[in-house]
């Protein structure tokens, strides 16, 4: 267990594999050769039964996730296994080593599962259990033994048989609570395994019940029950087929392997994909994030280009940082159990390499694409609020005195005493000033339609279309009124439209349509006029579609068959 | 034209009631003394539509004349204040005055009856005769819609448009009668006999397919409709 962070050297596996079954050989002599507890083929079958997969198990973990202390771990707790037929000897010596280390393997059992997939414990409370198991099955042991629980040891001290036995049952009951205690533990992470992650699931349950059913062998054995032998007959086969299950895992992993290799097919066949889904296809977590970081933004985006902050590793979720040249480039957030498996990842983002630069330049130019948006949208909202500001500053200021110097001039005019020449010339003036308010509220209510914000569309439609140059028929209909900005937008479709009409058309009539669908507003002009689309598509429309597409809308100009043009706006209400 | 006209008719009819909103203090006072230079008793003048519908409560005036925009949003308070008098005190005439002149806005006053209904272009104050001329027609019950509502409407084009077939004297009579002006109010202004014009009105009414509505504060409504359609 030197070395868990770099692979094994082969000859050491080999070295381990002949050890195993040399010691199996030892166990096979060692039976045949006993008298002592007429061992029964059964018994020898059932040690064989936990030391292979064991072995087995840890020397294809150790080879295969060289990163993983599981795999010495699991060797750690085969090899322990070989010590309990020591207790077959007649030898007094081997016969009490043998006992003495009669129940280690239990904690090395509960250590195992518990350190799962990672080979390591995870938090304190773990640790104390482990530790605890260790002190129960080792310590205690040795302290029962001494006080005369198994006569025939030559540890045996006090040789006190009732003061053993009650040191047993205690030693028993704790080491049945611990196993317990680490069958529930694993119960809970099962639990927040998702679905997805099957095999990792299925390694879990088998831990779980090998623990459980330990735990009951050890009550049996408190309580001398009579189907102890059927008990321990399950407990061996559920030890036994824990790493069986461990290795069918792992086996689904090497299959999962042709997964990577379908990304890279996929990835190369259209390298314009978006990589999230293909990626957490192969490493099967739908939970799968790509997040890309984007220098110029100095941020971390989604791919859709999305501000999405880093994500912080949890208790469930981990992240691996991709990076080019010491630089970030990308982050993967993904199920933590599958940071074992580390060929897969390995893979599965070797073939995502080649991908990845298109989809952080893809990412960025959604960003960029956004950013656009709403910038123009926020100089259309700018444009609106300057325009409603100066409107107003028009209104409330040289309006007013206008008409207030028109009133003046008129008390004046009417004066009796005012000599008739004055009265002609107060009368010119007056005929200025009122010139000068129409110019001035053409201008003004150019500017911004004042009406609606104060009465909404439908009454700024209606002056809008008393205006037109041919009659129009309207119709509104709107339960409430939409934003302000999309009122606005609106009117100044109707309005352009109309002003086409007046001017290229030939139309006598039109009709103009507004109606709420959902969360958007549709407007529509069409007259039966004769112009063809584009002679009508003028400056006036094209700064319009800017407006309606700056609200995220949508503007399109198209003849009417028979004759006409219709405008068509839709806009989202939000 | 001289003050005379301007100056009550009869000095010993009781002299016209109003309540003023305007928010200019310009145009506030430049009415009060427009109003009570020809007599007429300016009750109040405030610079908000609150106080004004305040006093209606206290004491309802003849005629309440009030700015289409008002304190605090600038928006429609003007409007709702008009159309919540229209509905409570049906007694009550209501001149609107407005920078701009909206047919929605105009078809909403006059959309429950055009009696004591008057929507005018402030504008209009500057030709004081016609102004008092509304004001004193709109507290008699009758109605005032601006002269440029008719003429906007009268500017379009149409296809058979039976508007052509009307004489240029009928037209005129048309744009009186449209704006709210009385049969009497139009034979003076276009210096004929009222006989003449009640002729011209029924002649106007066929040619364009309304039918004859009575009242002349009915009729303002019905050519309107019909001219926007």
């Amino acid at each position: 267990m030197a070395s868990h962070d770099q692979a094994p050297r082969s000859w050491m596996l080999w070295a381990i594999a002949v050890a195993g079954i040399g010691v199996l050989t030892g166990v096979l002599i060692l039976s045949l050769a006993s008298a002592r507890l007429e061992p029964s083929v059964l018994r020898v079958f059932l040690i064989g039964w936990i030391v292979i997969p064991y072995v087995v198990g840890g020397l294809v973990a150790w080879w295969r996730r060289p990163a993983s202390r599981l795999g010495p771990l699991m060797l750690l707790t085969g090899f322990s296994m070989v010590l309990v037929p020591l207790q077959w000897s007649s030898q007094p010596l081997l016969y009490s080593i043998g006992h003495l280390f009669d129940m280690v393997p239990a904690a090395l059992f509960l250590h195992t599962f518990l350190a799962f997939p990672s080979g390591r414990l995870t938090g304190r409370w773990e640790r104390v259990l482990v530790g605890s198991a260790y002190a129960i099955t080792l310590g205690l042991h040795v302290v029962k033994v001494m006080l005369g629980a198994n006569p025939n040891s030559v540890f045996s001290v006090l040789d006190n048989v009732t003061v053993g036995t009650v040191a047993e049952g205690v030693q028993l009951s704790l080491i049945a609570v611990c196993l317990l205690l680490g069958a529930a533990r694993l119960y809970r992470r099962r639990s927040g395994l998702g679905r997805h992650r099957r095999p990792a699931a299925l390694v879990v349950d088998a831990f779980g019940l090998a623990l459980v059913m330990l735990a009951l062998l050890y009550v049996s054995g408190i309580f001398a029950w009579p189907f102890i032998e059927i008990i321990r007959l399950i407990t061996f086969a559920a030890l036994g087929l824990a790493p069986i299950a461990f290795l069918f895992a792992l086996l689904d992993l090497r299959l999962a392997r042709g997964d990577a290799a379908g990304l890279l097919v996929e990835l190369r066949a259209d390298p314009t994909a978006d990589l999230q889904a293909p990626l957490a296809r192969a490493l099967r977590d739908p939970s799968l994030r790509l997040s890309y970081w984007l220098p110029d933004f100095a941020g971390w985006v989604d791919q859709t280009g999305a501000p999405a902050p880093f994500p912080a590793p949890d208790e469930h979720r981990a992240v691996r940082l991709l990076d080019r040249d010491g630089e970030p480039m990308a982050a993967l957030t993904f199920d933590r159990s599958l940071e074992d498996e580390h060929e897969l990842l390995a893979a599965v983002l070797a073939a995502a390499a080649i991908a990845l630069e298109n989809g952080r330049l893809r990412a960025e130019l959604r960003a960029r694409l956004t950013e656009l948006q709403s910038s123009r949208v926020r100089v259309v909202e700018a444009g609106r609020q300057e325009r409603q500001r100066l409107e107003r500053d028009l209104h409330d200021g040289a309006q007013v005195r206008l008409v207030a110097l028109s009133m003046e001039l008129g008390l004046m005019g009417e004066d009796p005493a005012t000599d008739p020449d004055l009265k002609a010339r107060l009368l010119n003036a007056k005929e200025e000033v009122w010139a000068s308010l129409t110019e001035l509220r053409d201008v003004a209510h150019g500017i911004y339609p004042a009406v609606l914000s104060g009465h909404g569309l439908e009454v700024a439609l209606e002056s809008l279309v008393a205006r037109a140059a041919v009659p129009v028929m309207l119709s509104v209909d709107l339960d409430e009124r939409p934003p302000e900005a999309v009122e606005v937008a609106a009117y100044y479709v109707v309005s352009e439209a109309l002003a086409n009409i007046g001017k290229h058309s030939m139309a006598t009539s039109a009709q103009v349509g507004v109606r709420r669908h959902g969360p958007r507003l549709w407007v529509q002009v069409s007259d039966n006029g004769a112009g063809r689309a584009e002679l009508r598509n003028g400056s006036g429309l094209r700064g319009l579609t800017d407006r309606v597409e700056a609200l995220g809308g949508h503007l399109e100009v198209r003849e009417v068959d028979g004759g006409g043009v219709c405008v068509q706006a839709e806009l989202p209400c939000r | 034209m001289s003050m005379s006209r301007v100056l009550p008719s009869s000095p010993s009819a009781p002299p016209i009631r109003v309540a003023i909103a305007e928010d200019s203090v310009l145009l506030r006072e430049g009415l009060r003394r427009i109003l009570t230079g020809a007599g007429l008793d300016v009750l109040a003048a405030y610079d908000n539509a609150d106080d004004l519908l305040a006093r209606c409560r206290a004491e309802t005036p003849d005629l309440v004349l009030l700015d289409i925009r008002l304190p605090p949003t600038h928006t429609d308070e003007g409007m709702r204040a008009a159309l919540q008098i229209r509905r409570e005190y049906p007694t009550v005439a209501v001149l609107v005055l407005s920078q701009y002149v909206e047919l929605g806005l105009a078809l909403k006053l006059l959309s429950e009856s055009a009696e004591g209904v008057g929507y005018l272009l402030k504008d209009r104050i500057g030709d004081v005769t016609e102004f008092l001329e509304a004001v004193r027609r709109v507290a008699a019950g009758g109605s005032a819609i601006d002269p440029q509502i008719v003429s906007t409407l009268l500017r379009r084009r149409r296809r058979d448009d039976p508007m052509q077939r009307l004489t240029p004297r009928e037209r005129e009579v048309l744009e009186l009668m449209a704006s709210g002006t009385s049969n009497a109010g139009i034979a003076g202004r276009l210096v004929i006999t009222q006989r003449a014009v009640e002729k011209y009105v029924s002649s106007v009414f066929d040619k364009l397919g309304i039918p004859s509505t009575g009242t002349e504060s009915r009729r303002v409504l019905a050519v309107l409709l019909y001219l926007r359609s």
